[in-house]
């Protein structure tokens, strides 16, 4: 037994003393969480953005009080409530003396270069026809005339940000709307009607991004240290004939796979350790991991990684083919399993390869055994899939797999 | 010249004969391209379903108003329970229940990335809901405009120039911390130094390969990308070319600074594995950098990769950029190559430390 | 089999095709004795040294060591043997302790761990990684955990091959006293002078096959000389030699040597030196010495040890 633990210890001292493979194991998904939480958490979550809009008011010598009354909203909320908290929006307007058509140019390019989010644009006449609809608001017909002057929102739609910014100005935009109806005594808001939003399926309301990443990057977290660590030992140690140094001894190869296999689990429960203090007093999630069911599964997946590993060592001749197989599989097989991105819609061939990866199962799982979500699989699938892998992966791993090199 | 020539020949039949090499060269870039073209397809046209379950009699005005709604289908459901149902099953993507008096809304607690836009669509049905049952229409038209090419709605429209901005990087690169600080390790380079070689030519050998293998991968990329997504760029072929033979230099010249700074040659390939990834992340190719928090924007900046993202994007037609700052940054990336080429002939193509 | 005999090796064969790569060698290792197999590259010394080691199969032949018979050597033997191979590594990220402790993990029995740094003068370098070890102290480490478990019969392939002359001696040192304790050692190596100061038996091997056999005074004798004049080819063309045939008992021409082997050394050199005059050829470089090994191959195969 002392030479299999010994073993183990090697394998983990390896893997932590030599740089690289410490950074891409440890490093590496910890940071993909951090960049992911604050990126995506951060979509909904206006705060900390502030969007550069700007606002061309082609109707500012109007009679009508309707367009100043909608610059100044704009202009309120340019203005920060508050010492510390962020204006939603930067705007920009013309110069007192400067020329509208040529500001508005000239704005209209700063969108398409992507450095201004949306420009809001008030025709002239802007004014009347807000009176002209005020009246006839809710007549037969409607109130939409053959000579329509609409307020234009210009943007950039394959942009995020101004996506995001047309959103929330239409919204603005709504609210005025109700407030002109309601001062001109149309529109009654003691009536109005409310809406709601509720989170259905968790009684704990909405999920916060955190919760829903944490097991997709510890998942990750195995699959690339399994996919990369466990070839990579073997046939490193097996082309720099490590192993043979091995094999005139009493040592068998059982005992040497006892050694890595338990080396390698206690390294994926270490990258697990790490991600979850990380997750939760670095960025705040609530997922516990302390159920039975939730060990279990992170088990399975470390188990069917690990098999997995094996499986590719035992298909390379070198190890340097071996590191390209798996260069060449991390990709697909991580994205295509609803581990980073819905697999709704998507094409029946690509389907198939997500029905037959067994990340999509392991995550589908691990996310129901934690509580954030539901589970679109049933549960016998789950588990049958990955054990099936298992299967599979050892059985053509101890048929193949050469542990000399060839003389 | 003789020199050149030959090394030319052994540089390409070494590239050519690397099976691994040529494959994440040439056709790596298509991995990313097809798992993300199929992966992101329909980003951009979500089709939003909306439930709608009514506990109380059927009310005309709102389902009118859901019809001329954001939401592309209306599904109706008998009772409450199955249409918490669909939600959590993602049969719809969100469900309204009306009560007669509030509009309850409800969405998949999972759907984080998509539930925003679901969110607006309600926004937009509880306002025009409001005023059509007081029988009123909204008196501020209006109406949006998108700025910019066709080619630039499309989220993945815009991934693909960045994908290939980051193949281009990597080739760059790897090229020096990696390909020639391989040969230094393995003292092969020792053994052409002690010969009259130039080490320029050399370098220009390297180069050149380099040159002609990143155009070919980049164009293979356009071409697979126009072919199975139908995707739409107008490439300005000049300026395509000169920014990627800049870029390609410069990466090169980038790489020379990893190798004259990390101690042993073997560790080169590692570091700029490892930079090369970081900045993937941060450069706004596969995540939109308007979200980051502001120290990383700013970081961002920094970052080769992102401009040369953007640059890309800007000449095949995907979005738009000032002459200026184009020609800024192409200019740039042909002064970080050609600058650090004749540190490159010193100080890195020089016999390995024993 | 007597109880001085370890290990005994009965017409073994190995072949890969129509290559015989071992062909029906038999010898006997005794106790307390070093063992050497002699032979050029691919004359099979290092396969059948496989074969014994446990990590190659044989084809045929019979293989008995301390007392078993065996087709193919086993666990339960290897936990009695020590075994340097000529070509191999440990983990780059271990420290010399670390490697010693963990193959010492591999046998019933072990000695303790810093006796065995401190046998293959290590101490020092106990706690870097291997990594950063030179050639010779790698060997050493490699040397270290070959007998860590204190093996009766060892074998040692290319032990000093690399290794500075300092190095080399202290490996001889460690040979002589595993000797001294009963062990039965197998060499192999192609260094002329090291088969020659270490072994007490020498196996010559060449095309697969064992050609000749015993100690190196034995395989001396059988030469029949006594003597071995050696001068510079410089200028001696082949129809010079002629009449030296006369006085000698063999005159072999190689590319920069002509050596001349005789038992009368005294009439020989009389007869050279005139043979000198008369041919106004200049004995350079001459040597006169006592025949060793490589000379013995050299007459048995017509090639030198080492190509």
């Amino acid at each position: 037994m002392n030479d299999v633990l010994l073993l183990a210890r090697t394998h983990i001292l390896t893997a932590l003393r030599e740089r690289v493979t410490l950074f891409w194991f440890l490093v590496f998904p910890v940071f993909l969480l951090v960049i992911l939480s604050l990126i995506f958490g951060q979509i909904g979550q206006q705060g900390e953005i502030t969007f550069d809009v700007s606002l061309v008011n082609f109707d500012a010598s109007t009679t009508s009080v309707f367009s100043g009354m909608i610059e100044g909203v704009f202009e309120n909320l340019a203005q920060s409530d508050t010492a510390d908290e962020e204006p939603l929006f930067a705007l920009r307007h013309p110069e007192a003396d400067e020329d509208l058509a040529s500001f508005l140019a000239a704005e209209l390019t700063a969108v398409r270069r992507g450095r201004r989010a949306a420009v809001i644009v008030i025709p002239e006449g802007f004014g009347h026809e807000i009176e002209r609809r005020v009246v006839s608001s809710g007549a037969p017909g409607g109130s939409s005339s053959t000579d329509d002057l609409p307020l234009t929102l210009y943007y950039s739609e394959g942009n995020a940000a101004s996506n995001m910014a047309v959103s929330i100005i239409k919204q603005v935009l709504a609210g005025v709307n109700r407030e002109i109806l309601a001062r001109s005594g149309r529109f009654d808001r003691t009536i109005a009607i409310e809406a709601s939003s509720t989170w259905v399926g968790s009684e704990s309301g909405g999920t916060v991004y955190v919760d829903f990443l944490l097991p997709g990057i510890i998942l990750m977290g195995f699959f690339t240290n399994s996919l990369f660590g466990i070839p990579g030992a073997i046939l490193f140690s097996r082309d720099q004939r490590v192993l043979r140094r091995y094999w005139v001894t009493p040592l068998s190869v059982p005992r040497y796979l006892g050694g890595l296999s338990i080396g390698h689990l206690a390294l994926c429960a270490l990258q697990f350790g790490i991600l979850l203090v990380v997750g939760r007093f670095g960025l705040g999630s609530t997922v516990s991991f302390a159920s039975l069911s939730a060990a279990l599964h992170l088990l399975l997946a470390a188990a069917t990684f690990m098999a997995f590993g094996f499986l590719i060592a035992s298909l390379a001749q070198t190890a340097n083919a071996g590191m390209a197989v798996a260069n060449i599989l991390n990709m697909p097989m991580m994205f295509l399993s609803g581990l980073f991105f819905p697999i709704t819609g998507l094409p029946v061939f690509i389907r198939a390869i997500v029905y037959v990866n067994p990340v999509t199962y392991l995550a589908d799982g691990l996310r129901a055994a934690v509580g954030v979500e539901s589970g679109v699989f049933p549960t016998a699938l789950v588990i049958a899939v990955p054990l099936g892998w298992i299967a599979l992966s050892t059985g053509v791993a101890s048929w193949r797999l050469r542990w000399d090199v060839a003389r | 010249m003789k020199a050149f020539r030959a090394l030319l020949r052994t540089e390409s039949a070494v590239f050519l004969r690397d099976k691994t090499t040529v494959f994440f060269t040439l056709l790596f870039p298509l991995i990313f391209i097809l798992i993300f073209g199929f992966l992101m397809g329909d980003v951009d046209e979500p089709a939003a379903t909306l439930g709608l379950y009514e506990a109380v009699s059927s009310d005309l005005v709102l389902h009118d108003v859901l019809t001329s709604s954001a939401a592309d289908a209306i599904e109706t459901f008998e009772d409450e329970a199955s249409l918490r149902g669909a939600v959590i099953d993602r049969e719809i993507d969100f469900g309204l229940i009306w009560d007669g008096e509030t509009l309850g809304f409800l969405y998949h607690p999972n759907r984080v990335q998509e539930n925003y836009a679901f969110e607006q669509i309600a926004l937009g049905i509880t306002d025009a809901f409001n005023l059509r049952a007081q029988g009123l229409d909204p008196v501020l038209p209006t109406t949006t405009i998108h700025v910019g090419s066709e080619a630039s709605t499309r989220w993945f429209n815009q991934m693909v120039p960045g994908i290939i901005a980051f193949s281009i990087l990597s080739s760059g690169l790897f090229a020096v911390s990696g390909h020639l600080t391989a040969m230094k390790e393995r003292r092969m380079l020792d053994r052409m130094i002690v010969t009259p070689m130039p080490r320029v030519a050399l370098l220009c050998a390297t180069a050149t390969v380099r040159l002609v293998v990143v155009y070919a991968s980049t164009l293979i990329t356009l071409f697979v990308s126009i072919a199975i997504f139908d995707l739409a760029f107008r490439i300005d072929w000049f300026a395509y070319t000169l920014l990627v033979g800049c870029a390609t230099l410069g990466m090169m010249g980038l790489g020379t600074v990893i190798a004259l700074v990390v101690r042993r040659p073997s560790s080169a390939g590692n570091v700029a594995n490892v930079l090369a990834i970081l900045m993937m992340f941060l450069s706004g190719i596969y995540f939109p950098i308007e979200f980051m928090p502001r120290f990383l924007r700013t970081l961002s900046l920094a970052l080769p990769l992102r401009h040369l993202a953007e640059a890309m994007r800007f000449v095949t037609g995907v979005s738009d950029m000032s002459p200026l700052r184009f020609w800024a940054i192409v200019l740039s990336l042909l002064a970080l190559g050609v600058v650090l080429f004749p540190v490159l002939a010193r100080y890195v193509v020089r016999p390995a430390r024993r | 089999m007597g109880d001085s005999t370890l290990m005994r090796v009965t017409d073994l064969t190995k072949h890969y095709g129509d290559v015989r790569a071992v062909d029906g060698v038999s010898f006997a290792v005794p106790n307390a004795a070093v063992f050497t197999l002699l032979g050029p590259n691919g004359a099979g010394k290092t396969t059948t040294l496989e074969i014994l080691e446990g990590i190659r199969e044989a084809d045929a032949g019979e293989i008995e060591i301390f007392g078993a018979r065996l087709r193919h050597v086993d666990r339960a033997t290897k936990q009695r043997m020590g075994v340097l191979l000529q070509e191999g590594n440990f983990e780059p990220y271990l420290k010399a302790r670390e490697v010693i402790t963990l193959f010492a993990s591999f046998f019933r029995n072990a000695r303790p761990v810093d006796e065995m740094l401190e046998r293959v003068a290590l101490t020092e370098k106990a706690n870097t990684y291997v990594k950063h070890l030179s050639g010779g102290q790698k060997q050493r480490l490699a040397i270290g955990a070959a007998l860590v478990n204190s093996p009766e019969l060892v074998f040692l392939d290319e032990p000093t091959t690399g290794l500075d002359p300092q190095a080399r001696r202290n490996v001889w040192s460690v040979v002589a006293d595993l000797k001294s304790t009963g062990v039965a050692i197998v060499l192999t190596t192609h260094y002329m002078e090291e088969a020659e100061a270490l072994s007490d038996l020498v196996c010559i091997m060449d095309n697969g096959k064992l050609i000749a056999e015993g100690s190196p005074r034995e395989l001396a004798a059988r030469l029949n000389q006594e003597t071995i004049i050696e001068f510079a080819a410089d200028g001696v063309q082949d129809d010079d030699l002629v009449p030296l045939h006369a006085c000698c008992a063999a005159v072999r021409s190689g590319e920069d040597l002509v050596s001349v082997e005789t038992e009368n050394l005294v009439a020989t050199m009389g007869s050279l030196l005139e043979w000198s005059k008369e041919r106004d050829l200049p004995l350079a470089n001459m040597t006169v010495r006592q025949p060793n090994l490589e000379d013995v191959f050299l007459s048995l195969t017509g090639r030198r040890l080492r190509e």
